[in-house]
Formats: C-alpha cells, sequence, structure tokens
C-alpha cells in the first residue's frame, strides 16, 4: 500500500502548474494521475502521454486485410468453380472486401488498442484510490514514494489547490 | 475434348405449338401452376414461346421465338450467385444445384433472357400428374430457383451408356425433351466442339444468329431465321 | 405508453407475416416474374441509407471541429447503429430460403464449399458487417465516461448495467487521452467505411446488366441518397426528442437551422444526380433503357417518380430555402417529405428496371401484398422501440462533450 495523495483544483491552469513543479522536482508521470469530468487538455508538455495507437491500427489494418484477401484467393483456388468466365481470383473484383477486412482490422485494433492503453483492459492496483469527481473541478492524485510526503504537500498547496488528501501509507 | 453442348432453333419452321413446353414439363418434374397464380406472372416454364405480332390487320405476322436458358459461356448469372448454385461447368452448362440454392434472386435479375423460374411455393400437381414423376430429375422445394438444364439428365444417362458399351457418343444421341418432341424437327441439340456434328454446322450458317449477342454472354443456343 | 402498445402490435403483425411468409413460401409476397425484387429490397436501401445519419453529423463535423455537433452526435449514432440492425434484417428477410442465411458466411462446411466472393452480396455482407462493428464501437465509446457517471444512482439492476458498461471508468487523464485518440481515429475510419458501405449497396444494382441498373454513377448517387435521407431522419429523430424529453435548452433552433441547411444542401445535391442519371439515359436513347425510362416518368411508376421529386426537391427547396419558412417544424415537415420520398425513389430504382426486362415478352407487375407492408412497418416500429430503449437508458445528449459549455457556438 503506498501513500497517495489527492489534490482538489478548482482550476486547470492550478492543476498544470502543480504537475510542472511536481515533475521538477523529480516526480515520474507514471505516478500522476489526473481524474476530471471531461478531458482534462493541458498544454503541451505538462502531461503527455505518448500513444502507439495509429500505429496498432494501421498494423492491425494492414494484417486484417493482407489475411483476408489471402483467405480468399486460398478459397478460391480450393475449389475452383467458373462462374460467367470470370478468373478464379482477381484482385479487383476481391478489392471491396480486402478494403472493408482492412477497414474492420483497423477498428478492432483501433478499440482493443484502447482498451489497453486506458488501462481499463489493464488488471488494475485496487489500492489506489479514485477520488470522486465534484463538477467544475479536477483531482490530482500523486503516488508519493518519497519517505515524507510534506514536500510534496507544500508544492500543491503552493500550486493553489484547494483540498489535500492523504491516503494510505507511506 | 470435352463436349460442349449447344443448340439450334430453326426459327422458320416453328409453328408456335408447345410441344416442347409440354415435354419439358413432363421430362423435369416442373410444378404445375393454378389460374390464379398464373394470372400473378408465377408460372414456371422452362422453355417458353414468346410471340411478338407484326404489322396492322389484316397483313399481321406471328413470330414464335422458344425461349430457353441460353447456357451462356460468359453467363451474367454465375459470378453474382453468393453460394456458388450456379456455375459453368466443364460441358458449357450453366449448372443450376438446387441445394445450394438460398433464394438471393440475383442470378434471376441478371439473366438478360429472363429464363429462371422460382419456386414461389411447394410444388403441387393435382392427380394423377403426381405420378407421372420423372425419377431422374430432383423436385424442387420451396425457395430455390431453377431453370433449363439441357436435360442434364440425359446428357449423363446417354455418356454412362456410351462408356459403358466402351464407344463414343454418336451425334444426335443426346436429345433433351424439347428437341425429341418437336414436331417440326425445329430443335437440334449436339456437341459444338465436334466439326461435324450438326448443330455445329446449323451453327456456323448464314442464318445463324444469337439472342441479345451485343451484350457478351456468348449463348449457346442458336437461332436460325429468315433464310 | 401508447406509442409503445402500438409499435408492439405493429412489431408483431410484422413477425406473424414473416412467419407466415418462411412457412409457405415466397409466394405470399407480390413478387413475381420478372420482378424478383420488390418492397425488402427497398426497404433495405432506404435503411442502410437512414444509417449514414450518424457518419456525417459525427464523423464529419467531428473531425472539422465544428462545436455545433456536440448534443446532436450521440442520437445520430444512435440512429446509425438501429438502423443498421433493422436494415440488416432484410437480407435475411428477403431469401427463398432465409433459414440457410449462414451459408453466405465462410466456414468449413459439408458442402467443401466456400461462399462466392465474387458476387456483390458478400461485398455488401463484410461492408455492412464491418460498419456495424464500426459504429457500434463509435457510439461506445463516448457512452463509456457517461454511463461511468450513471453508475451512482439509478436502481440496482441498472447500476450492474453501467457498472458493467462502464468497464470501470475512473476518469483518469490516460483514459481521456486514450478515449480521444481512439475517437479521433475512428471518426476517420467510420467515414471511409460509410462512403463504402453505401457504394456497396449501390452496386448490388449496378454490377448488374439490368437496363438502368447497370449506371457508373450509381455509388456516388447512393451515398449522396444515403446522407440525405439520414440528415432527414436525424432532423426528425432530434424535433420529437426536443418535444418528448424536454431539451428545449440543448438543441436550439440554431442546431436545427444548420442541420435544415444541409438538408437543403443534400437536397440539391441529389437533384444534380438524379437530372445527371435521367438526362444522360433520355438523350442516350438506347431501346432496353428508354423503356424503363418510360415506365418510370410517363407510364405506370410516374405517380411514384413525380411524387418523389416533389418530395425530395420541391418541398424542402421551399421550406428550407425561404429563410422565414424555415423553423423547426417546418425543417420536422421537410423531414418526413424527404424520407417518403427518399423511400420512394428506392422503389423507382429497384421495380421498373425488373417490370421492363431486356426481352420484352416477360415484361411484369409488382403489387405488393399485406405481407410485405406489414414486415415494412415492422421494421419503422422495432426502430422506435429500440430507439425509445435507449434513450431510457443512456443520455441522447453526451453529457461529458457538452455540459461544460452548453451555450457554446462555433
Amino acid at each position: 500500500m503506498s501513500l497517495y495523495l489527492i489534490a482538489e483544483f478548482r482550476e486547470k491552469e492550478r492543476a498544470a502548474a502543480a504537475i510542472r513543479s511536481l515533475r521538477a522536482g523529480g516526480i515520474a508521470p507514471a505516478d500522476l494521475d489526473v481524474f476530471s469530468e471531461e478531458p482534462a487538455e493541458f498544454p503541451r508538455g505538462v502531461l503527455d502521454r505518448p500513444s502507439r495507437m495509429s500505429l496498432v491500427a494501421v498494423t492491425g489494418a494492414i494484417l486484417f486485410g493482407t489475411l483476408a484477401t489471402a483467405f480468399i484467393w486460398w478459397t478460391q483456388h480450393d475449389y475452383r468453380l467458373v462462374t460467367g468466365g470470370m478468373p478464379i481470383f482477381s484482385l479487383w473484383a476481391t478489392g471491396v472486401i480486402t478494403f472493408e477486412m482492412t477497414m474492420l482490422g483497423a477498428i478492432v485494433s483501433t478499440f482493443g488498442w484502447f482498451l489497453w492503453e486506458s488501462g481499463l483492459a489493464r488488471r488494475r492496483d485496487r489500492s489506489a484510490p479514485v477520488p470522486p469527481i465534484e463538477p467544475g473541478s479536477m483531482c490530482l492524485r500523486v503516488r508519493c514514494r518519497a519517505a515524507d510526503p510534506n514536500p510534496t504537500i507544500e508544492v500543491l498547496r503552493h500550486a493553489g489547490a484547494s483540498d489535500i488528501q492523504s491516503r494510505g501509507e507511506a | 475434348m470435352e463436349h460442349r453442348w449447344g443448340m439450334a432453333i430453326d426459327l422458320d419452321r416453328c409453328t408456335g405449338c408447345e410441344a416442347c413446353v409440354v415435354a419439358c414439363h413432363a421430362e423435369n418434374n416442373l410444378p404445375v401452376s393454378t389460374p390464379d397464380q398464373a394470372a400473378r406472372g408465377r408460372t414456371a416454364h422452362w422453355i417458353r414461346i414468346d410471340r411478338y405480332f407484326e404489322g396492322e390487320f389484316p397483313d399481321i405476322k406471328v413470330r414464335y421465338m422458344p425461349v430457353l436458358c441460353q447456357q451462356c459461356d460468359e453467363a451474367p448469372c454465375e459470378p453474382v450467385c453468393p453460394t456458388y448454385a450456379t456455375y459453368h461447368n466443364p460441358e458449357g452448362l450453366n449448372v443450376q444445384v438446387y441445394n445450394r440454392c438460398v433464394g438471393t434472386f440475383y442470378c434471376a435479375n441478371n439473366c438478360p433472357y429472363t429464363v429462371r423460374y422460382f419456386n414461389w411455393f411447394a410444388p403441387e400437381w393435382p392427380e394423377p400428374l403426381a405420378l407421372q414423376h420423372n425419377p431422374d430429375v430432383a423436385v424442387r422445394p420451396a425457395g430455390v430457383m431453377e431453370k433449363c438444364s439441357f436435360c442434364i439428365q440425359r446428357v449423363k444417362r446417354a455418356k454412362q451408356d456410351a462408356a459403358a458399351e466402351q464407344r463414343a457418343l454418336a451425334d444426335g444421341e443426346v436429345q433433351p425433351a424439347c428437341v425429341q418432341s418437336c414436331p417440326a424437327g425445329a430443335m437440334v441439340f449436339g456437341d459444338l466442339n465436334d466439326p461435324a456434328s450438326r448443330v455445329s454446322r446449323l451453327a456456323n450458317e448464314g442464318r445463324a444468329t444469337r439472342l441479345l449477342e451485343e451484350l457478351g454472354t456468348r449463348p449457346k443456343v442458336f437461332y436460325l431465321q429468315k433464310g | 405508453m401508447v406509442a409503445t402498445a402500438i409499435a408492439f402490435v405493429v412489431g408483431a403483425a410484422g413477425l406473424a407475416a414473416w412467419g407466415l411468409q418462411l412457412h409457405s413460401g415466397m409466394g405470399v409476397t407480390g413478387l413475381q416474374r420478372p420482378v424478383f425484387w420488390g418492397i425488402y429490397i427497398v426497404d433495405f436501401v432506404f435503411w442502410i441509407g437512414i444509417s449514414h445519419a450518424g457518419t456525417l453529423i459525427s464523423a464529419i463535423l467531428r473531425l472539422t471541429g465544428a462545436s455545433w455537433r456536440k448534443p446532436v452526435t450521440r442520437a445520430a449514432e444512435a440512429i446509425t447503429v438501429f438502423a443498421l440492425m433493422i436494415g440488416g434484417m432484410f437480407p435475411i428477410i428477403h431469401l427463398g430460403r432465409a433459414w440457410r442465411f449462414y451459408w453466405l458466411l465462410p466456414y468449413p462446411n459439408s458442402r467443401l464449399l466456400w461462399p462466392n466472393f465474387r458476387s456483390p452480396l458478400l461485398w455488401d455482407l463484410t461492408a455492412i458487417v464491418t460498419y456495424v462493428t464500426g459504429s457500434v464501437i463509435y457510439l461506445y465509446l463516448p457512452l463509456i465516461p457517461d454511463v461511468a457517471q450513471l453508475g451512482e444512482h439509478n436502481t440496482p439492476w441498472r447500476q450492474k448495467l453501467y457498472r458493467l458498461l462502464s468497464l470501470g471508468w475512473t476518469g483518469s487523464d490516460r483514459e481521456w487521452h486514450a478515449l480521444e485518440r481512439a475517437m479521433k481515429l475512428m471518426a476517420c475510419i467510420i467515414l471511409a467505411v460509410a462512403v463504402s458501405v453505401h457504394t456497396v449497396v449501390a452496386w448490388d444494382f449496378a454490377m448488374a446488366i439490368a437496363p438502368m441498373w447497370h449506371s457508373t454513377i450509381f455509388g456516388p448517387y447512393f451515398v449522396t441518397g444515403a446522407i440525405f435521407s439520414g440528415i432527414a431522419a436525424l432532423v426528425l429523430v432530434m424535433a420529437i426528442l426536443r418535444q418528448v424529453l424536454h431539451l428545449q435548452v440543448y438543441l436550439t433552433k440554431h442546431h436545427f437551422d444548420r442541420l435544415a441547411k444541409l438538408l437543403l444542401l443534400m437536397s440539391l445535391l441529389w437533384c444534380y444526380f438524379t437530372l445527371a442519371e435521367n438526362l444522360t439515359v433520355w438523350y442516350g436513347n438506347d431501346p432496353k433503357e428508354m423503356a424503363v425510362f418510360g415506365a418510370r416518368t410517363r407510364a405506370h411508376y410516374a405517380p411514384y417518380f413525380w411524387s418523389m421529386m416533389f418530395l425530395n426537391f420541391v418541398v424542402p427547396f421551399v421550406l428550407l430555402g425561404i429563410r422565414r419558412l424555415r423553423t423547426i417544424a417546418t425543417a420536422a415537415v421537410a423531414s418526413v417529405a424527404v424520407l417518403i420520398g427518399m423511400w420512394l425513389e428506392r422503389f423507382i430504382i429497384v421495380v421498373p428496371t425488373l417490370a421492363n426486362p431486356r426481352l420484352p415478352a416477360p415484361s411484369g407487375f409488382y403489387t405488393p401484398t399485406w405481407v410485405e407492408a406489414a414486415i415494412t412497418a415492422a421494421t419503422f416500429a422495432a426502430m422506435a422501440m429500440l430507439y425509445m430503449i435507449f434513450a431510457k437508458l443512456f443520455p441522447i445528449i453526451a453529457v461529458w462533450e457538452f455540459k461544460p459549455h452548453p451555450q457554446e457556438e462555433d
């Protein structure tokens, strides 16, 4: 059980300032979480979360599209039935399905990766407290690894937190 | 060499008697319709006589054209069937596989000759027609598309007989029911791959044309007219 | 209460009709040679067209950053999902042997055959499966934060439902970031899919060689018509929601004004495509095509064709083009007109071509029976029911997108 500090901010700028100060003080972004009712849009550099979602989507799309096309090529050669004098396999005729399966691959990969990247599908740390969000404010949760939480509490108060609580033990 | 079955129909001889229609019904277990269903365009005649009237009274000419499945080499009905219920067999026949048909109707919509027929209801035959069924031909259930098969059961029977007797098929040995029954001798059936067969010679005559040729379906029924 | 009862009765009648059709055969419909596709296919294209509501409003406006879309997106996305589910039933309903519909799916089977992927019907299948999957996910993703909030205060079974659906959403910035990235990607993907879906549905007709079906313009024509009918459906649904759920504060005159302008734009675009198609056919004077054209514009189907032109073009032009006439009520009226008009448009596309085949001898007619009418009506009832249930269970306005800035204008 770690020590968590939960600070409530009424304004986005103060939360951003607090995060900057904490990071300058050496706290890793992995130990910081901001809870809000709407997406907390901080300016660049405050709390960026690098995302691989585009890469995953494109990879999944290409993979699925290729697999689907290969599958069709295989099935149409497996039992060669002539229809209307058309070739046994034609990339143009299959193109529509290739496109759709590519898109389906993108959709499924995006959704799957979203579940992973957001942390919704991962095993969570149940001990981490989730603060209830008041309308119009956001909560910053800091995992305090240092033995003494007071400097961190000072930084938060200095930045303008309206309420600071601590949960758990160091 | 593979057979390539084709047919020649001499329109100058056809009298429109519809013996071919009746023979086809008898041979292929075609369902019988009721007057009410016939009025709603639900009859199935794998071969039908299309009648066209030309001219004004008293100089009216009636033209008869027996229209059946043209067994197109580039059939538009084949690529659109999602379950391969219709495809082209190596002998050039456009085969209809009843038990694969789910009834999407796409083949019938794409056939420019409108020679495909659907089983709207389970087929019925008033007594004693049901006793006259041909055991070589399947009875189709409701929901399945059907059409002329060039009496493929007769083709198969003839090929089996010839193989059993270890000889080749003779020209004119295979005769679909319509060809066999035509009293005017207007219909000829045979192997287009055999240049000596009667149908090949007729197909190469100056009188030979094909229906809707400009569509590129490459039908194998040749209509002979206006000598 | 009354509405639910009516919907139930209509839906039950439709189910009974379908049962009769499955039992007795397709003969209970009005289909006949050569009109092998009738109202079921008209309904299919119609409902898939309506499903383009969500994609346009949600995806395109999201990508272009138009914030006036915010109170409207979820309503639109819900229309998409339900319209797709309903539209997707029709390829099954119209089958001669509907209980064998799964033969179109690729799975190892005793027939030792795979489906024929060359057939446009298989393209239909893949397109619609992709679009349904995409739409459901596209509806679900932004629903997660709202559902998480609902998990707090509700009846026990609802609490369980909302907790389950919220996947343990806590509102952390990691989750928000991932959600926003996913939404951006999904918007692009769903847009591409939507265009392709209705193009593929159009190609069911265009790939056939039937006269006036085999037209290169069909792909874009159908997509335009889909977006057109989709916006009409959206305007109508929103007008109803606004009244019934008292959302006057959120769905303002401004929103309807913008949507009405979009509807007018689509009406003009649709009219352009219709003109292009018909003019080229008429000028080209191909006999087979002229037979169909004559049937549509002068002979048997003329009443439907000209009603369609009136409902799709004249009514929106007058009601929405004249600024003084452009109100929420008239927008709703214009939408109803467009919906009827677009249904007629699908009818005009499907039936006259089939009734006038290339060989004139087997020409025919088509008169739908009560079976087809009942099933069609039942789909409208089903749509209403599904939508009502959705609106009861979930907030129809995306709370998290909208709440902080209720009066924001772009």
